[in-house]
């Protein structure tokens, strides 16, 4: 096929709720941070920039990324803003993706943000229900963590799993969290004298005893509410050899699918009943996942049965326990069969055999829309260019040899899912 | 221009007068408040200063070729639609085909039985701004009347441990001068006739996961 994509490099900021920042400055750190590792980067390298926000209902602005854009100097270049409710990040990297896979640039900036902290938390979670279809689903069922809990509860029964079962990846990826200084858990739990999980390392129990959300999900199988940014330079592999050898890394896959809005419209649609057989995916799985996951590895070469062994390290939407686990079958690194082994056999723990969300994920890390996605992507890629002991505290979170990571968004109840395969050069 | 039947009509300019009015009924005349600056903070040690800024804003939501639908709420009854073509029927009503073999076929109006299954359900501990004082409730998610989709609403008339999956299920009107012609104009009741199953293991766990929720509504004002 045509020419090699690569991210260059990039950085995150931290990821908190209350945080004081404004997103022009969390921009310009993060390229500033960028250049510390690609010291031949500047801003006149730029030829097209996608910004990347989800919902202009935090900041009480219209076309925020025109401040963005404006306040970097960046008058005069062309740029878009991508928005795809959680999979925004996601998005905005595969259109920086198809930018420059197209030829029509050679260097793209993908910056994208999220300013949750602007409102109180039950308001955010009524501005983001307004991604449902407020017509049939918002006054009626509440919130987004409703809707996947109703979700996760028909996938725990037809699967034979129990909460314990979904609290596993909720402790895993915030004490993995715990190793990373940008994370909200660490910032506002491990390291806050006030938060009741300061220095501490979380069991199983601790997700049991936290209080209800929506059965089956406690508030720790829940991700939480960030302001933060992500920056990546998406380039030619020409471009990212000469200047960015070190740090690059290529994307040797890239998928997108959609699904339905509401997740009760997806019990028996036509289109995904022709791919994957009568009823699928149900109200239990991710269609959209499956098939963006599945262009992705015919993309990058990847065997579908053969993907858990391949995949050496991967930073998957954990916006809820439940969804991360659900994300693992639809990924086909286990099936109906062996989930449960799969799940108990922590086979997705840095032992396991695809170690998943060791930078903390959206559970541990944060989920400020816009970056999340940007900021996996990174996460990911700090493995595949053996980065990672120097962004994380410790060697602990570091995936040593690993060549092949998965890197993937996803939004609404399911509604729009990317996936990315990544590979060291 | 054309009289392709699949095109939906659009009313003429003059055309739509509202003869039947009710906005003022729930909740008197919402003003628009528009917005405006309502106070600041400063934190003089790391010179951080913070604005609070008020939007308050009225939406006219327009029905157009879904008006049955919230018409049919006001009334006390389902409407949903159905495709001539393949008959699929849905609840919510889609006005064209799902299917792409069909391209794009008008549905047609049909009312409902309203009655469900219960294809799966949560117990919420935990909502928005808007709904926190009706915790903890049972959404359920009910295949309609044979449609091929399903509608999530709020599950009453039980305990919230003792909902099951595939449990039939009526629908329950509020008192028709509270209607609005929107979902929560309803809600969904066991069907006559259903008795819970015995408490289990899972049960037990649910109930005991809502005495926090329950004790903690009862402190809200
Ligand atoms: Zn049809």
């Amino acid at each position: 096929m045509s020419r090699k994509v690569c991210i260059a490099g990039g950085v995150a900021t931290p990821f908190d709720y209350p945080m004081h920042i404004t997103p022009e400055a969390m921009a310009a750190n993060c390229i500033v941070e960028t250049q510390h590792e690609i010291p031949d980067f500047t801003l006149k390298d730029l030829q097209f920039m996608v910004y990347s926000h989800f919902s202009v209902h935090f900041g009480k602005q219209l076309c925020p990324e025109w401040i963005v854009h404006d306040h970097l100097g960046l008058v005069g270049l062309p740029h878009v803003r991508i928005e795809n409710g959680g999979n925004t990040g996601g998005s905005a990297l595969f259109g920086a993706f198809m930018a420059v896979k197209s030829g029509l640039f050679d260097v793209v900036g993908v910056y994208g943000w999220e300013t949750m902290d602007n409102v109180t938390q039950s308001q955010g979670s009524e501005f983001i229900a307004l991604a449902s279809d407020t017509r049939y689903e918002a006054l009626a069922g509440g919130i987004y963590p409703i809707y996947y809990a109703a979700m996760a509860y028909k996938f725990m029964k037809d699967n034979d799993l129990t909460e314990e079962d979904f609290a596993l990846a909720a402790m895993k990826n915030r004490n993995y969290a715990a190793d990373n200084p940008g994370a909200q858990f660490y910032r506002s739990d491990y390291t806050n004298p006030k938060s009741p999980y300061y220095k501490k390392t979380l069991t199983v129990e601790d997700v049991m005893e936290s209080r209800l959300i929506s059965y089956p999900l406690k508030k720790l199988d829940c991700c939480l509410m960030s302001r933060g940014g992500a920056f990546a330079l998406v380039t030619t592999e020409e471009w990212a050899k000469k200047h960015a050898p070190d740090t690059y890394v290529e994307i040797a896959g890239a998928g997108l699918s959609s699904c339905t809005i509401r997740a009760g419209d997806r019990i028996d649609f036509p289109g995904w009943n022709k791919l994957y057989g009568k009823g699928y995916p149900d109200m239990t799985e991710f269609g959209a996942c499956r098939k963006s996951g599945e262009d992705a590895y015919d993309m990058a070469g990847i065997e579908y049965k053969k993907a858990a062994k391949e995949i050496d390290v991967a930073e998957i939407h954990d916006a809820f326990s439940s969804s991360e686990t659900q994300i693992y079958k639809a990924l086909h690194w286990c099936d109906k069969e062996n989930i449960k082994e799969f799940v108990r056999e922590k086979q997705t723990f840095l032992d396991g055999e695809v170690p998943t969300n060791v930078g903390g994920g959206l559970m541990g890390y944060g989920h400020p829309v816009g970056a999340t996605g940007i900021m996996s992507a990174l996460e990911c890629s700090y493995h595949l260019n053996d980065t990672a002991p120097k962004k994380h505290l410790s060697s602990k979170t570091y995936v040593k040899d690993a060549n092949t990571g998965l890197v993937n968004s996803h939004a609404g109840t399911g509604t729009s899912i990317s996936n990315f395969i990544l590979r060291r050069p | 221009m054309t009289n392709d039947k699949r095109l939906h009509k659009i009313p003429g300019h003059t055309d739509v007068e509202w003869d039947d009015k009710h906005s003022d009924e729930f909740r008197g005349n919402v003003e628009e408040t528009g917005i405006g600056f309502m106070g600041y903070d400063w934190d003089s040690k790391e010179e951080q200063f913070k604005v609070y800024l008020h939007y308050d804003q009225l939406y006219y939501w327009k029905y157009a070729e879904v008006s049955k639908l919230g018409k049919g709420f006001v009334d006390g009854e389902f409407w949903g639609t159905k495709c001539p073509k393949c008959g699929d029927k849905f609840f919510p009503p889609r006005v064209n085909c799902w299917n792409l073999d069909d391209n794009l076929e008008k549905t047609e109006w049909i009312q409902l039985k309203e009655e469900g299954i219960v294809h799966t359900f949560t117990v919420a501990g935990w909502s928005g701004k808007s709904s926190l004082k009706r915790l903890p409730f049972i959404l359920a998610y009910v295949i309609v009347d044979g449609c091929k989709t399903a509608i999530a609403n709020e599950l009453r008339g039980i305990e919230p441990w003792e909902a099951d999956f595939g449990m039939p299920v009526k629908v329950v009107w509020k008192p028709k001068k509270e209607r609005q012609g929107t979902v929560t104009d309803w809600h969904f009741e066991p069907a006559d006739g259903w008795k819970p199953g015995p408490m289990n293991e899972e049960k037990e766990r649910i109930k005991e996961l809502c005495q926090p929720v329950i004790e903690w509504v009862k402190t809200m004002k």
